[in-house]
């Protein structure tokens, strides 16, 4: 069904169906949650056809400026636009206080936990957490252990996933401290509905987030290391190939320093050098966007070509800062991930804000034992992976794929995890009708001196009918996220 | 800068000259042999060796005939050097330093790229004209949206010295291939068409007929496409930009400055009396001081790692969180 061109987007019909899931616009079909009413009013007065021709305007300006991700899999990677979805996330500034105190709280613990891995190890002396876990994890690095970084912080970037399950209770899906991305969506959806939905702008007061890449780049000005020459920051790229490039060359641009690729670097004396035309520059700071495996190929793996020979060196030597430092992955690790509230007892000693998934490890025998007998239930992911490839989501399964990761979870049972399946939050999103969609939540979390976040994040949508997979991959899309003033 | 970020805009600078210069070319080919009665094979085969791509025109087509020619100049895919790879190069290579360029400047060579890469072959054989206007407009839109956007500095330089580079480059190609039929003898007529057709290929007749002569004799039409220093698309009035360029991206004193200066030097202390081989000479003699100068360019600046693209290009391709 669809709706003609002079009728609203929103009428309070009842036609839209919150359908038993937490709606994070309506509280019921015919009724807006309050801090949606001012929206829902605006995009009654709003006809089909003038929200169409928004929605385009939006998608030409995408296409024009060429912002968008390349997807993996095929022979060439595609490149495609993003796709977004005009209705805003609405948060109210009471929830978002919450989700705050919780994202700094948890990044903190975080960072003073992987100071810990990697120097006392105290928390696994104290029997918190099983040490096979971590030193078994994909992504711990024993090149880090006893190593210092400069200013002490680990993970400077954090890209934390929430999801809100059916009650509305936030809960934190993933913590990503490698190289997460999606800044540059964040900060490209709100220019884009600031020139379409101006007006709705004026009726509610929304907190700005413009000044994400300065943040940023203070933040990693002030870990530059202490014998550090003009405290130059470069950005380091895989590479135009990659899938996240537009977001590498948009947050240089935005921060005005330079974007790197391995080939540009040059590592003497364990100074880290980039080559320029008139000659080589010392570079301080190098915010990269290459997973450790591929830093350096002295050190990671010897068939890199994207990273520099002898960066980790100077590294070592305290010459040059790598945000995030090689061996945040253990931290993200998703059968670490189970004891994150432990770590937040353990070193701040405060009860998380922020409740995790409950999370079965396959490793555990227990734990296994309940996964295998209620596997349709369950959703199954690796421990290391990201972008939403190579999961299972038990009750869309078929026989086939269930007996497929049976098989899987007794063959390597470190490698997998398991939740409930969660029913995520919906909002509407807009195709050719209004209808609801389950989105997730991704806030930055920069860490330097302080532990800080910007007022927004990137909220994705699952864009395809019913889907619970909202990573950008696997077809979902994004809307701008409001971030109330009161 | 970085010297891959410097190589990248010159690049982009000559890559987008390159798609201007042979869609011009193949725009007065078009108009010129519509209404006159000169031999259309050579006039089309002299299209393939100006752009230098005999022997890979060769392996593909048979004749040197409009539609072959045409196909092969604007996107056949053996040809490196066809507009429409031109012009996807140009944008790959602002793609690779998006950051160093204005956003304005990116999205317009965005815009252009999905323009001629969405083009039917088929619409476009049949209103070539209006593909021609496109890239040509495209690529003078690009330099406004340069010179109004684009900070001065390096990368302004690098993309000024690329595009003026292979503008001179052209020129002079396009002469060395025209001037030895110039000398034989023909009728005045024929002579007439074959001037106004080479001053067309270079948008230079009307500024002709306005600063030259109102008579077209074949020594002062090359003279003024060479040496003529108020003129955009004369090798000395291009070799004189890549000059101040260079200048200042140096300071001064560099190796490049020295190749470009001495071509340019030559051509702008030197007078044309007729056309004889002293001009062949004098024509090859300012190729090879362009390619020299483009030689030592790349020596000075541009010392990146050359790596094998199919691979890196696979390297490239990590999941990002």
């Amino acid at each position: 069904m669809t709706t003609s061109a002079n009728e609203p987007v929103v009428s309070l019909d009842g036609r839209y169906d919150t359908g038993g899931f937490y709606d994070e616009m309506f509280e019921a079909p015919d009724r807006p949650r309050p801090h949606y009413r001012v929206l829902a009013d605006w995009l009654g007065t709003l006809s089909v056809e003038a929200f169409e021709e928004r929605r385009h305007a939006v998608d030409v300006s995408f296409l024009n400026q060429g912002i968008g991700f390349t997807v993996y899999g095929q022979e060439e990677g595609i490149e495609r636009i993003f796709p977004f979805d005009l209705i805003p996330r609405v948060i109210p500034r009471e929830e978002w206080d919450r989700l705050e105190r919780g994202l700094v709280q948890r990044v903190r613990a975080l960072n003073l936990f992987l100071h810990d891995v990697y120097h006392e190890q105290r928390i696994l002396s104290d029997g918190r957490i099983p040490a096979e876990l971590v030193f078994g994890a994909k992504h711990f690095r024993r090149e880090m252990i006893g190593l210092e970084p400069p200013g002490g912080t680990y993970a400077h970037v954090a890209g934390v996933d929430i999801v809100r399950d059916e009650h509305g209770e936030y809960l934190v899906l993933e913590d990503n401290l490698r190289v997460p991305s999606g800044a540059s969506y964040m900060l490209e959806n709100r220019a884009a509905m600031k020139r379409e939905f101006a007006p709705l702008f004026e009726r509610y007061g929304v907190l700005g987030i413009d000044q994400y890449p300065q943040e940023l780049l203070a933040a990693l000005r002030a870990v530059a290391p202490p014998a550090a020459g003009l405290g130059t920051v470069v950005l380091l790229t895989p590479g135009v190939q990659n899938s996240a490039y537009f977001e590498h060359s948009f947050l240089a641009r935005q921060m005005g320093i330079e974007l790197v690729e391995g080939r540009d670097l040059l590592c003497h004396d364990d100074v880290v050098y980039m080559r320029t035309t008139q000659g080589l520059q010392r570079v301080d700071v190098v915010y990269r966007r290459v997973d450790d495996d591929f830093l350096d190929p002295l050190v990671f793996r010897s068939d890199s070509l994207l990273g520099a020979p002898g960066l980790f060196n100077a590294y070592r030597a305290g010459n040059v800062t790598l945000a995030n430092a090689p061996g945040t992955g253990v931290a993200d690790d998703k059968a670490v991930y189970r004891y994150v509230p432990e770590m937040i007892a353990y070193y701040l000693d405060e009860e998380p804000v922020l409740r995790n998934v409950p999370t079965y490890l396959a490793a555990d025998e227990s734990d296994r034992a309940y996964i295998l007998d209620h596997l349709a239930e369950l959703v199954v992911k690796t421990v290391d992976g990201s972008g939403g490839y190579g999961m299972l989501i038990g009750p869309a399964a078929s026989r086939k794929e269930l007996d497929e990761f049976r098989g899987r979870i007794v063959a390597e049972p470190r490698e997998l995890i398991a939740q409930p399946t969660i029913a995520l939050s919906r909002m509407p999103i807009y195709v050719e009708e209004l209808r609801p969609a389950h989105v997730d939540l991704r806030p930055f979390v920069l860490s330097s001196r302080l532990t800080s976040v910007v007022p927004g994040a990137l909220t994705r949508a699952a864009l395809r009918d019913g889907s619970l997979v909202v990573n950008s991959s696997q077809g979902g899309g994004s809307k701008d996220t409001w971030v109330l003033r009161t | 800068m970085l010297s891959r970020v410097a190589e990248s805009l010159y690049w982009t600078g000559r890559y987008i000259e390159r798609a201007e210069d042979t869609s011009r070319l193949l725009h007065a080919n078009f108009h010129g042999l519509l209404d006159t009665d000169l031999d259309r094979g050579r006039a089309w085969r002299d299209l393939i060796w100006v752009v230098g791509q005999d022997e890979l025109f060769r392996e593909h087509f048979s004749d040197y005939t409009a539609p072959a020619v045409t196909e092969f100049l604007l996107w056949h895919p053996a040809n490196p050097d066809a507009v429409t790879s031109c012009i996807a190069r140009a944008r790959e290579n602002a793609r690779g330093v998006r950051e160093q360029v204005s956003s304005e400047m990116w999205e317009h060579l965005n815009r252009l790229h999905l323009l001629v890469s969405n083009r039917r072959p088929a619409a476009v054989l049949a209103s070539p004209h209006d593909f021609f206007v496109r890239v040509r407009e495209g690529s003078h839109a690009f330099q406004g949206v340069m010179k109004a956007t684009q900070p001065r500095g390096e990368a302004y330089e690098f993309l000024e010295l690329g595009g003026h580079l292979e503008r001179a480059d052209t020129t002079a190609r396009l002469l060395s291939v025209k001037v030895p039929g110039l000398r034989a003898e023909e009728p005045a007529a024929v002579v007439g068409a074959r001037l106004t057709s080479l001053l067309k290929s270079c948008g230079a007749f009307e500024a002709y007929r306005r600063m030259e002569s109102d008579e077209l004799r074949a020594e002062r039409v090359v003279s003024f496409l060479l040496l003529e220093r108020r003129l955009p698309r004369a090798v000395c009035f291009c070799l004189e930009l890549c000059l101040s360029a260079i200048r200042a991206i140096s300071g001064g004193g560099a190796r490049p400055e020295r190749a470009i200066g001495r071509v340019f030097a030559e051509l702008a202390f030197t007078e044309l009396y007729g056309l004889d081989e002293s001009t062949d000479l004098l024509l090859a003699r300012v190729r090879h001081g362009i390619s020299d100068a483009a030689d030592e360019i790349a020596s000075s600046y541009f010392t990146t790692r050359v790596i094998p693209p199919g691979p890196y290009a696979a390297a490239q391709h990590q999941q990002q969180q």
